[in-house]
């Protein structure tokens, strides 16, 4: 449907352009079409409201001209002559269409204007919108080094950083996104609504549950772990024993701490912690034995055992390592044991 | 029930002051403060900063019971939300001012790091502690986004447990909490593992009060009633459940358990009822709890309104049902 009218509405200002601007209008249009020629004045109305329009009206006449011979015309007269009688009907049509053409005409004129306007407020908007992004692109260049320069950089997760922003509501059950309804009926969480039912259970449901349960798991809670094949002790209960497979992946019965030591460690505030103390100080036991003894002399690598360590065919630079290792042994004793040592005294 | 606490140098006008109209009903919608609450407005924007850090909360929770609350949050069944309840319920307890300890108590599959976005920080478990590696504050991770919460795990995933001593390494870190230099912790929560092993023994030793969770499937209910009974049977008589993952269409189209059916089979009173929100995963996977989400999601309001009943020793009065259709307005039509 509405192709068809596009169509009627493209086609409409041909044929009153072509009348109008051939001001030579052949006479026998006149004589044979009485009705054309009686509307012919509603054109020229027509055409002097489509005047602005001259840009269309001149490629149509163009056209209209190029295709319009004298001979070619008088040929379309006698064919017209022939046909006047039978397309009387489409003639009236025709009318009707033109009558309703001056308002179509107006519309396109406004609709000319509101573009105008329209295009003139979206290259506003773009000019705003271009200047906004500068001036945010400026401020934010301003304080580089900043937290949400670094966030802009990928440094740091906006999210993540610090002490996240609190939430702008005060409490959770009445704030804007919940709202107890006025008759404390229903209820709106997060934009939707929720009726509300009150809570029947009552203290002397809760007492029958608990008899209950109490009745249907008879249960002590185990004091004592054990793994399979250890003998439950003397004092002990047996409903309390809980036996802990060995290859239980997560638990195990054994430890290598006793109690009261676990115990004093978690009580620990201030200080080294215990183990640490402890390797601390068998390390600086050893060492001083170590020093206590005179080994550290000892255990220079000497000449005759470092060719245990040569290899044969490396002879030929032998005299070089002589000379490396007399330089070595002299700086071992001087100053520190060597480093075989002291990657030993390193292991706990 | 409720007290305000405000510095007296920031206390406004006695204009300031208006009483929120709430009608007496027969019910309470979800705890049980005293009706009129007294709010501050908020503050407007010519106010002085310093005023408007205050006035940020001007409404808390008041602390019932001794401290330090000792909370196991348990379910018996594995993949209810056991970890996300802990991490969500510390986090919201923290922001609420309260000092929080979490120690993760799930010996082989320790997760309460992940979802805390603290994995790369624990360097020392309780198996160091014991061991006398490392002291307790140096095992202690504490969360930067919100200093007063801290984690402790209680072994690294490849190291084993050593069961000798029962739950009473957890006992003696409670004891080491409770006389820290920088005072007791208000809350210590402690996540439980799934079953009803010695990983689970371990972890109710030293707890006062526990957190059940469930979800409103029948496997779930069962075990929940199974701990519920074994709980009680150890002596923890303040048990309160959570029941998580509640989708009210399913509930209206009676293809899942509404939450008072749960609460009919079990008995226990309702600390908080969550529904189920992708969100959720989103969170859990980039290791940044859903309390903190702004804007907040549904399941993060409800994890903050389950601390803060936590935090009263309240529970549930009414629970949500069903969704309602949103009452639209004439213009709604138009888009409005």
């Amino acid at each position: 449907m509405t192709s068809i009218w596009t169509i009627q509405f493209q086609s409409l200002p041909f044929q009153p352009s072509i009348l109008g601007s051939k001001h030579h209008i052949p006479s026998y249009v006149v004589e044979l079409r009485p009705e054309v020629s009686s509307s012919y004045g509603r054109l020229n109305w027509t055409r002097r409201l489509s005047l602005r329009q001259m840009f269309v009206l001149r490629a149509i006449d163009r056209s209209a001209n190029s295709g319009c011979e004298d001979q070619s015309s008088q040929d379309e007269t006698v064919k017209s002559e022939a046909e006047t009688t039978i397309i009387q009907d489409p003639v009236r049509k025709l009318q009707g269409m033109i009558s309703s053409f001056p308002p179509i005409v107006f519309g396109m004129r406004q609709r000319m204007g509101s573009h105008f306007a329209i295009g003139i407020c979206i290259a506003t908007a773009f000019l705003v919108m271009a200047v906004r992004v500068y001036m945010v692109r400026k401020s934010r260049y301003s304080r580089p080094g900043s937290v949400a320069d670094l966030v802009r950089r990928g440094q740091l997760r906006s999210d993540r950083r610090g002490i996240s922003r609190p939430l702008k509501y005060d409490d959770p059950f009445d704030n804007p996104l919940v709202k107890v309804g006025k008759n404390n009926s229903t209820v709106e969480m997060c934009g939707k609504v929720y009726r509300l039912a009150p809570v029947t259970l009552t203290e002397e449901e809760q007492a029958i549950h608990q008899k209950r349960r109490s009745r249907a798991y008879q249960w002590k809670r185990p004091t004592i772990f054990l793994k399979e094949g250890d003998s439950i002790p003397p004092d002990v209960d047996p409903d309390t024993v809980r036996w802990i497979p060995a290859n239980h992946p997560f638990a195990t019965t054994a430890s290598d701490i006793d109690e009261d030591l676990a115990q004093n460690n978690v009580y620990q505030k201030h200080g080294v912690p215990f183990r640490i103390q402890a390797e601390h100080d068998a390390l600086q036991r050893k060492l001083e034995a170590l020093h206590s003894d005179q080994k550290l002399n000892k255990l220079v690598i000497e000449p005759g055992n470092a060719k245990d360590f040569e290899r044969a065919f490396k002879s030929y630079s032998k005299p070089i390592e002589r000379g490396e290792e007399n330089f070595l042994n002299d700086h071992a004793s001087s100053s520190k044991p060597p480093l075989s040592e002291s990657e030993e005294m390193q292991k706990p | 029930m409720l007290s305000l606490r405000f510095l007296p140098t920031t206390n406004p006008n006695s204009s300031f002051f208006h009483t929120a109209p709430h009608p007496p009903t027969s019910f309470k919608p979800f705890h049980n403060p005293i009706s009129p609450k007294p709010r501050f407005p908020k503050p407007s924007s010519s106010s002085p900063l310093t005023v408007r850090s205050v006035l940020q909360w001007n409404r808390k929770p008041e602390l019932a019971g001794e401290t330090p609350r000792v909370v196991v949050i348990t379910s018996g069944k594995g993949g209810v939300g056991k970890t996300t309840t802990t991490a969500n319920v510390g986090l919201s307890l923290a922001r609420l001012g309260f000092s929080v300890v979490a120690i993760d108590a799930d010996v082989g599959l320790r997760n309460l790091d992940l979802l805390l976005g603290l994995e790369n920080r624990v360097n020392y478990t309780v198996v160091e502690v014991l061991n006398g590696d490392c002291r307790l504050d140096q095992a202690l991770v504490r969360d930067k986004r919100w200093s007063n919460f801290e984690l402790l795990c209680i072994s690294k995933p490849r190291s084993k447990l050593p069961m000798g001593f029962g739950g009473k390494a957890l006992v003696w870190l409670v004891d080491a909490l409770k006389s820290r230099e920088e005072g007791c912790p208000d809350f210590i929560i402690i996540d439980c593992p799934a079953g009803i092993d010695a990983g689970f023994i371990t972890a109710i030793t030293p707890a006062n009060e526990a957190v059940l969770v469930t979800t409103p499937d029948i496997t779930s209910l069962r075990d929940a009633d199974r701990v519920t009974g074994l709980l009680e049977c150890d002596g923890i008589r303040d048990i309160k459940m959570i029941v998580n993952r509640v989708r009210t269409d399913m509930i209206k189209g009676e293809d899942m358990m509404s939450v008072l059916d749960v609460q009919e089979m079990l008995g226990l009173a309702l600390l908080g009822v969550i529904p189920e929100d992708s969100e959720v995963i989103r969170s859990t996977n980039r290791g940044y709890p859903l309390v903190l989400n702004n804007p907040p999601t549904l399941a993060g309001l409800a994890f903050e309104q389950a601390a803060w009943r936590l935090v009263e020793q309240d529970s549930m009065k009414a629970v949500m049902v069903e969704e309602e259709p949103k009452k639209r307005g004439f213009f709604s039509f138009f888009g409005g």
